[in-house]
């Protein structure tokens, strides 16, 4: 791939003759790389979890980030450049409330996901909060609005979809296969966390402990869970 | 007072405001709402037309009514109607209630220093299918309510409908629902009553008044003719 390279390499609007983007291609090569985020859609609620890389013992755990609150009933995971997700999740936030303050109801889950593509397609413009490149992470947003509990996933391109469940980041092949074998779709929100937990375990490479992996829930509210909270769920794998 | 450039005291001439009258009343109850508006439109002693509908169906389940300058209502509701529009292309739904009614609070703020000159109802239904009215005053501080009357027939209505409708305080008896108790025909007939009488006292109120009715069957209008003097 990477001896392919060619002038369409240069400009980050500029199609190739075969009409590929070829920056928004390599930005979603970077999710790849990225650490695991696995969202399960239950009836109950949703659950994301993710894995925390703990590359040093002296590294402080509950400094890593994964999983954020964009408003009461929308959370969200990422995966890949996780710097580049805190402007897209600044704008969530930022749409989410101002529906508040425009509407007094909560913005729909699908609504703040189009909010969050309709930027990470808004790269390579003048001006000088613009990004100059595609955003490279990858988002799973679980919420809960008036159709009830659902699951986005959203990537480099600007497109999303919606899951029942997901996996993203570097053990995603197969976390996703996994997923697809042990979902269905009368879990119970307990039995969405062991399914969640269970295939990060899978793909992470070190024993999963409270403080190396992040859940968060959103039934209805966004809950991120305790270490005791992690625990008991450990303790049910 | 200052004295101007040629000697006396002036004052600003230009008014850009007028008011064109009328009275809005609306009452909800547990799964209805009717709203109601004369259709006399006037200024000063002279009636401008007897046929000028001032209310404005925003949503099927939410209709404005809009006393008070009838240019400024007008402008008010192609404003709404365009923001509604917007809102379905972006969350693929029709607005609701309680939602037109923050956005009207809005809307209405936003010219705090140059306000509308309109005196707002909004009837509906909520996400519950229950009757609920909003009640404002020009520059958008708004309240939920069970009824309320707008308009140059006001005094004579609120006073009526607060014997009729008013539940007790809260600090004697414990809340009731925020809908009034009445039946669908009841408060068609206390409205009725109402513009029958308003029409009597206020030279502002009169010719016809037209009553839109929201439950969950849909919504309808009736009209009904009100004295022409």
């Amino acid at each position: 791939m990477f001896l392919t390279r060619s002038e369409y390499d240069r400009g980050v609007n500029t199609f190739s003759p075969e009409g590929r983007l070829f920056q928004v291609e390599y930005a979603i090569e970077a999710i790849k790389l990225g650490s695991t985020a696995v969202g399960v859609a239950t009836k109950e609620g949703v659950i994301l979890a993710v894995e925390k890389r703990i590359t040093s013992p002296l590294l402080e755990p509950r400094s890593i980030e994964k999983v954020m609150e964009i408003d009461e009933h929308i959370g969200c995971a990422m995966s890949g450049l996780t710097a580049d997700a805190r402007t897209l999740i600044d704008h969530a936030r930022a749409e989410t409330q101002s529906h508040r303050f425009t509407y007094n109801e909560p913005m729909t889950v699908e609504s703040c996901t189009q909010s969050l593509c309709d930027l990470a397609l808004r790269f390579g413009e003048d001006g000088e909060d613009s990004m100059s490149r595609p955003f490279g992470v990858a988002l799973l947003i679980a919420g809960w609005d008036e159709s009830g509990p659902c699951l986005y996933h959203t990537d480099p391109s600007g497109t999303f979809v919606k899951y029942e469940a997901k996996a993203i980041g570097s053990g995603s092949e197969g976390a996703q296969s996994s997923l697809q074998e042990h979902y269905n779709k009368d879990l119970t929100l307990k039995e969405g966390e062991t399914l969640a937990l269970s295939t990060l375990k899978q793909v992470m490479e070190e024993k999963v402990t409270a403080t190396n992996v992040d859940i968060a829930i959103v039934a209805p509210k966004f809950h991120l869970l305790t270490d005791e909270e992690i625990q008991e769920v450990i303790d049910r794998l | 007072m200052d004295k101007g450039p040629h000697g006396h005291v002036e004052r600003p001439s230009w008014s850009p405001y007028d008011n064109n009258g009328g009275t809005a009343v609306a009452v909800a109850g547990e799964d209805y709402c009717v709203i109601a508006a004369d259709t006399r439109m006037s200024t000063g002693f002279s009636i401008l037309t007897r046929d000028h509908t001032k209310l404005f169906k925003v949503s099927d389940k939410c209709v404005l009514a809009s006393a008070g300058f009838q240019a400024d209502a007008k402008t008010l509701q192609k404003t709404l109607d365009a923001r509604h529009q917007q809102y379905q292309h972006k969350h693929n739904k029709e607005i609701s209630c309680p939602a037109m009614a923050q956005l009207l609070s809005n809307t209405l703020y936003y010219k705090r220093f140059f306000p509308y000159y309109t005196f707002n109802l909004l009837g509906g239904l909520d996400n519950e299918g229950k009757g609920c009215v909003y009640t404002y005053d020009a520059i958008g501080s708004y309240e939920r309510t069970g009824y309320s009357c707008q308009g140059s027939g006001q005094q004579l209505v609120m006073p009526v409908l607060d014997n009729q409708l008013k539940s007790a305080s809260p600090l004697v008896l414990p809340a009731v629902s925020s809908a009034t108790p009445l039946s669908e025909a009841e408060a068609m007939d206390l409205i009725k009553d109402t513009f029958a009488s308003a029409g009597e006292r206020d030279i502002y109120t009169g010719d016809a008044v037209e009553i839109i009715i929201i439950n969950r069957k849909g919504i309808r209008k009736e009209v009904l003719p009100l004295k022409k003097d």
